[in-house]
């Protein structure tokens, strides 16, 4: 493990200023990309072939980066093949191409410690009785896609006693829940599941329920496409559960499985910080260079805890903007950022008709 | 299950009446190059050149002058009035041609068609279900003058779903198939029987190459580098890159290669001066692309000039060549000679288009790419000129049939 991620760590999570975080995370990622330029041929050819070779950068922002999509294209890794411990992919439907991510032992701890520690930020030291918002047959049975069911399992280790709220035809299970809330009693708990499923499997249906969820954490994630076909946004969401629930403790993420481990997590603003060990830069889609701080673009993410693959440095295929820097609301500190959407999926038909059917 | 028609505008028809619809169209009487043909195609030329639309879009320019009478007749000049006869033959139409041209290479359509009306065919032109703005502008245009012309017996533009129980019916009458689009089009088509006699024609994927002799680029003055950087920017440019002929490959042939940026930044130069934009998606696309061949150790190193033009250095062209990515991307290679081209001129290749050469060398090159691949070897500029030859067959001769004649 690099001596700048034990550094990052060992502060309160979400703690570190700009300046300070900056300055740390430049050793950090410096030192990563000469390590996977040692470890990694592929990344080595991309640096020198793009990049003109790996040069101590002196800024974040000019830290060489990766398209997200290389993942999917390209197998790699730092680390011997035989070392590899767990390989992750991301969800996608039946026929697209996935990524692949490798992780050694250490990466696959490194990960789980990092994540622990962002995640106790908001819950606390304890693990707490959770209730997930999904159903157990989401990691049970194999016809589920692998990467919610992976989520969900991730997750679950951060709780005890877990019920879920749903049945497997993802029908709201009302006496799961209430047996759940019956057994904590009043004391606080921990809910997960992701956006969408959180607003039309579980708000939607228990809305009229009359449940007192005050003592939960909620913490969310996942593509608000759903959502914003429904026209809901966060600020609609936090108020819709918080009238209905009585529940105020609210935490959207944003992570890829590409740099697992690292999540953006919602502050007290509503707004996105990455934790110490991370951070979010924005570029312009035209020019490439950073984006002056409230002007959207593309989203770059940068972190510390890719070690056994070259992915701590990605050009995400996101629309963010940075709407804060180092504002400190109850110590959150950092970039408070706001994820937009999506890049528009470009399409270049030629002669070729991919699908005859279809054209 | 229903079909669109143009009546000449577009309406929805059942699949049974647009078949009645086909099965009653005149395809007797007219032979190839009849007069009422060349002033139907004329006066789709007048409709295209005079519309404000078609004047900002250079590919419907290209189009309205290839369809003027005078372009025409030059083009079928072989097949003029004293040949029809010759040898004892008679040219005669093939008869009822089934056109299913590409979905987004849009002007194709009306190559294919208005060589079979020349052919004195009676027409059918498949068009895809989720048209473009400016397609759809283009079919609306023909298919007025079609009808105003009174030929709408004689030509129907229509769209039908794929696969289904029309589709045999429909392709059971036609002498005549041009797939236009893509090996696996090609394959899917060409399940369906035509008629037993009839002739099936398919056009698959190819891809595109640009050759550049280094040493005449170098001692080239300004304005002879500006206008080719002109007609690489087109070339390149229409279509998004995604057309057949459209170049992927660049090569460099000879010593000097250094004078590559001059002409890259010409190009950009160019494309900003028109406004060319790439939309972000794209963009990222092709900097993930660039880095794909440099991970796969196809390309040594590449050059983001803006999100307009990306060159890769490439050090194995044949495999470069399998791939693709349109939206300004190109990869670019060096050779010693022209003749080495031929090591990476497979099956796929369709165009080189070249800049420098004398006759002697581009027929050496054309010796020495003979049985491997390669249809076109045509100046810079011309890499999407439609021609009556096309992937190496007469369009033309394919469209007729030939009576012979014996007097004893």
């Amino acid at each position: 493990m690099i001596a700048a991620l034990e550094t990052a760590m060992s502060q309160v999570p979400y703690s570190m200023a700009y300046d300070a975080r900056e300055a740390l995370l430049k050793d950090g990622l410096n030192a990563l990309t000469a390590q996977h330029y040692a470890a990694c041929e592929p990344y080595r050819r991309i640096i020198d072939g793009y990049w003109k070779g790996a040069t101590n950068a002196q800024s974040v922002d000019a830290v060489p980066y990766l398209p997200v999509s290389l993942f999917k294209t390209q197998k790699l890794m730092s680390v011997a093949p035989e070392a590899v411990r767990v390989t992750l992919t991301s969800s996608g439907t039946t026929g697209q191409a996935v990524s692949r991510i490798f992780m050694d032992a250490e990466a696959s701890s490194i990960q789980q410690r990092a994540l622990a520690s962002s995640l106790m930020h908001v819950l606390g030291k304890k693990r707490l009785p959770m209730l997930v918002i999904d159903t157990d047959a989401v990691f049970k049975d194999p016809r589920y896609m692998s990467a919610r069911g992976a989520g969900v399992l991730g997750i679950m280790r951060y709780g005890r006693n877990h019920a879920f709220a749903l049945t497997p035809n993802l029908q709201p299970d009302f006496d799961a829940v209430r047996a759940f809330l019956d057994d904590v009693n009043g004391e606080p708990f921990f809910m997960f599941g992701f956006t969408y499923l959180v607003w039309i499997n579980f708000y939607e249906q228990f809305r009229d329920a009359g449940l007192d969820l005050s003592n939960g954490i909620l913490i969310h994630s996942g593509g608000w496409k759903k959502m914003i076909e429904r026209a809901v946004d966060n600020i609609q969401f936090r108020s819709a559960l918080g009238q209905a629930f009585k529940l105020k403790k609210i935490h959207n993420f944003y992570g890829m499985v590409e740099q697992i481990g690292s999540i953006l997590l919602e502050g007290p603003d509503g707004l996105l910080y990455p934790p110490n060990f991370s951070d979010v830069i924005i570029r312009d889609p035209v020019t490439w260079e950073v984006a002056p701080n409230g002007t959207p673009g593309v989203v770059q993410t940068v972190s510390l805890l890719p070690h056994s693959y070259p992915g701590h440095s990605l050009l995400t295929e996101d629309l963010g903007v940075i709407e804060t820097v180092d504002a400190g609301i109850n110590g959150w500190m950092g970039k408070g950022v706001r994820i937009i959407g999506r890049v528009p999926k470009a399409e270049l038909r030629g002669c070729s008709d991919v699908i005859a059917a279809a054209a | 299950m229903t079909a669109v028609i143009w009546n000449p505008a577009q309406e929805s028809v059942e699949e049974e009446d647009l078949l009645a619809r086909i099965e009653a169209l005149k395809y007797a009487g007219q032979s190839p190059l009849f007069d009422s043909s060349g002033k139907l195609l004329s006066k789709i030329s007048k409709a295209i050149l005079a519309s404000p639309r078609a004047r900002a879009a250079p590919q419907y320019v290209a189009l309205g002058y290839w369809l003027r009478a005078a372009a025409l007749k030059r083009m079928v000049a072989d097949f003029s009035a004293k040949h029809l006869s010759e040898n004892g033959s008679l040219l005669v139409p093939r008869g009822l041609a089934l056109h299913l041209p590409p979905t987004n290479v849009d002007t194709i359509f009306v190559y294919s068609w208005a060589l079979s009306v020349l052919a004195g065919n009676a027409n059918i032109v498949r068009l895809s279900e989720s048209l473009s703005a400016d397609t759809e502008w283009l079919v609306d245009l023909i298919a007025t003058v079609v009808a105003q012309s009174e030929e709408s017996e004689r030509h129907v533009f229509c769209s039908y779903s794929y696969g289904g129980e029309f589709e045999k019916k429909l392709s059971r009458q036609c002498d005549l198939r041009m797939i236009w689009g893509g090996d696996a089009k090609i394959e899917t088509v060409s399940q369906i029987p035509i008629r037993p006699d009839g002739l099936s024609v398919g056009f698959p994927d190819r891809k595109s190459m640009a050759l550049i002799s280094a040493e005449e680029y170098n001692k080239a003055p300004a304005e002879t580098r500006e206008l080719l950087a002109t007609n690489l920017f087109n070339d390149i440019y229409w279509f998004d890159q995604m057309g057949c002929g459209s170049p992927r490959l660049l090569v460099w042939i000879g010593d000097g290669i250094d004078k590559s940026k001059d002409l890259y930044q010409r190009i950009l130069s160019i494309a900003e001066g028109k406004n060319q934009t790439v939309e972000a998606g794209v963009a990222i696309g092709k900097i993930a692309f660039a880095n794909d061949l440099l991970a796969e150790s196809i390309g040594t190193s590449a050059c983001h000039y803006s999100n307009l033009l990306e060159v890769t250095d490439v050090i194995d062209p044949a495999l470069a060549l399998e791939r693709t990515q349109g939206g300004g991307f190109l990869m670019q290679t060096n050779v010693e000679k022209i003749e080495d081209v031929a090591a990476f001129t497979s099956r796929r290749i369709q165009t080189l288009t070249h800049f420098g050469f004398s006759e002697a060398a581009l027929n050496r090159l054309a010796q020495s790419i003979s049985g491997r691949g390669g249809y076109r070897i045509v100046p810079i500029g011309q890499a999407l000129q439609f021609d009556k030859i096309w992937d190496g067959v007469e369009l033309f001769t394919h469209m007729t049939r030939r009576v012979i004649i014996r007097l004893n």
